[in-house]
């Protein structure tokens, strides 16, 4: 039997000498992995943007950051629709209601895209995604959830394709034009009901991650109310 | 050099075969089902199990005749789990689509019975170089397991065979559209949990009627 202070030490020892070499990896590993987190979300947003991965040329995370820089204009805007400066990496799209990141697709000069950031209350978590609209502000041109923690199989499934796949050119303003966003109905759309447009196929299992997935796009996409009313009056940046 | 003699063989070969962890002692399931989807992520498993396995074989081992009896389970938790959190932290860091695929399981390998078991079980008792072959092979009667499982799984369930490439995935083989317009239709039983199940139960029955081991009633 060894004695307290024997034991202690050793404990001692032992953590101090893992702790050392757990810390030592996370300082040399950290940037790379800083730089992955960027590149992933920016891949997201080129996702929902329409823009297609090449097979036989994957996107590695320098070629998302050249195909990024050319072709996406990222700016803020602020709830009256004016452009206002900001950091878009610190931008918290959940917190802050001040600085609304908007990133657009830009083809020969013109807006092929937008792509703006939404996230809410699923069943288990806060879902983020990017929902991308077309230059008429109405039709939705692709979206893409990238980080959630609902269950595989069942709420999980929003990250699919099958399921995103469903709210290409569905619109997100009523007659009046309001913006009304997606709704995520139980089971299927029924395409003679005249709110069809409107409406994209559940997840069968996952009820309140669909209720939860139509709460927040309509209500973050009304923050960009103002934004996406100039840019569909004016048809400019 | 002791290595490679027909006792060492011993301890490398019996954890592939008749004394698999998976098949025969039926420890590690829970990553097991979870990991299975897809061959890319069973490979990339049972290569960072097979590594925290057998350095924390080889790093318990030579500690061995120091670790007080009374802290023991401590130390052997501390060294495993220190080693799984750098694993976690090279693949955020060097492949990092399969390490968000993986989530979660790969921090749960600190939780995977076969790694305490065989630090309990054997590294406390032998000597560095023993231990570290052990490892290998639990290591890789683990891995040959899942991968079978991920083999049939992803082939029937999605109707591709992924191999790891660094990013998500290369496809190796996709069954082709026309067989699918002919009326083919993939298992999606077989990528939920109960078709794992399924598929674990059948190749544990097969392994264990190889080898012809009947459980005593």
């Amino acid at each position: 039997m060894h004695s307290n202070a024997y034991t202690l030490g050793f404990v001692f020892v032992v953590t101090a000498i893992l702790g050392s070499i757990l810390s030592f990896t996370k300082i040399n590993v950290r940037d790379l992995q800083d730089y992955n987190l960027k590149a992933d979300v920016k891949k997201n947003i080129l996702r929902s943007l329409s823009f297609e991965e090449d097979v036989e040329n994957p996107w590695t995370n320098d070629l998302v950051e050249t195909i990024f820089s050319e072709n996406v204009q990222a700016f803020c805007v602020d709830k009256l629709g004016n452009k206002i400066d900001c950091v878009l990496e610190d931008v918290d799209i959940e917190k802050n209601q001040s600085q609304l990141p908007v990133y657009i697709k830009v083809v020969d000069g013109d807006i092929a895209g937008i792509a703006l950031p939404v996230a809410g209350k699923g069943l288990w978590s806060t879902i983020y995604g990017y929902i991308a609209l077309e230059p008429d502000t109405d039709t939705v041109l692709g979206i893409q959830f990238y980080k959630h923690g609902e269950t595989p199989g069942l709420g999980g499934e929003v990250e699919k394709s099958w399921f995103i796949n469903n709210f290409k050119g569905k619109k997100i303003r009523d007659i009046q034009e309001e913006i009304i966003g997606i709704e995520v109905v139980k089971g299927k759309v029924n395409l003679e009901n005249s709110k069809s447009i409107h409406q994209v196929d559940g997840i069968s299992g996952a009820t309140v991650t669909g209720r939860g997935v139509s709460i927040f796009i309509a209500e973050d996409l009304k923050r960009y109310e103002e934004y996406l009313n100039k840019v569909r009056t004016s048809g400019t940046i | 050099m002791e290595l490679f003699n027909s006792e060492s063989k011993k301890i490398i070969s019996d954890p592939i075969n008749v004394n698999n962890p998976i098949s025969l002692q039926v420890l590690g399931i829970c990553s097991a089902l979870a990991v299975t989807i897809r061959v890319d992520q069973a490979i990339i498993m049972s290569l960072a199990v097979i590594f925290v396995l057998s350095s924390s074989n080889v790093i318990l081992s030579v500690i061995r005749n120091f670790i007080p009896n009374r802290v023991r389970i401590v130390i052997m938790l501390s060294v495993i789990a220190s080693l799984v959190s750098v694993v976690d932290q090279l693949l955020q860091a060097y492949m990092y689509d399969m390490s968000k695929q993986l989530s979660v399981f790969v921090g749960l390998i600190i939780t995977n019975c076969i790694v305490m078991g065989r630090a309990e079980a054997f590294a406390l008792k032998h000597g560095p170089s023993k231990a570290f072959l052990d490892g290998i092979g639990n290591g890789l009667g683990y891995g040959m397991i899942i991968i079978i499982v991920s083999f049939f799984r992803e082939l029937f369930g999605s109707g591709t065979i992924t191999l790891p490439n660094g990013g998500a995935g290369y496809v190796l083989f996709s069954i082709p559209e026309s067989w699918y317009a002919a009326g083919y239709e993939n298992i999606g039983l077989l990528v939920l949990s109960p078709g794992a199940f399924i598929i674990l139960g059948l190749v544990i029955w097969f392994q264990r009627e190889l080898i012809g081991i009947e459980e005593e009633a």
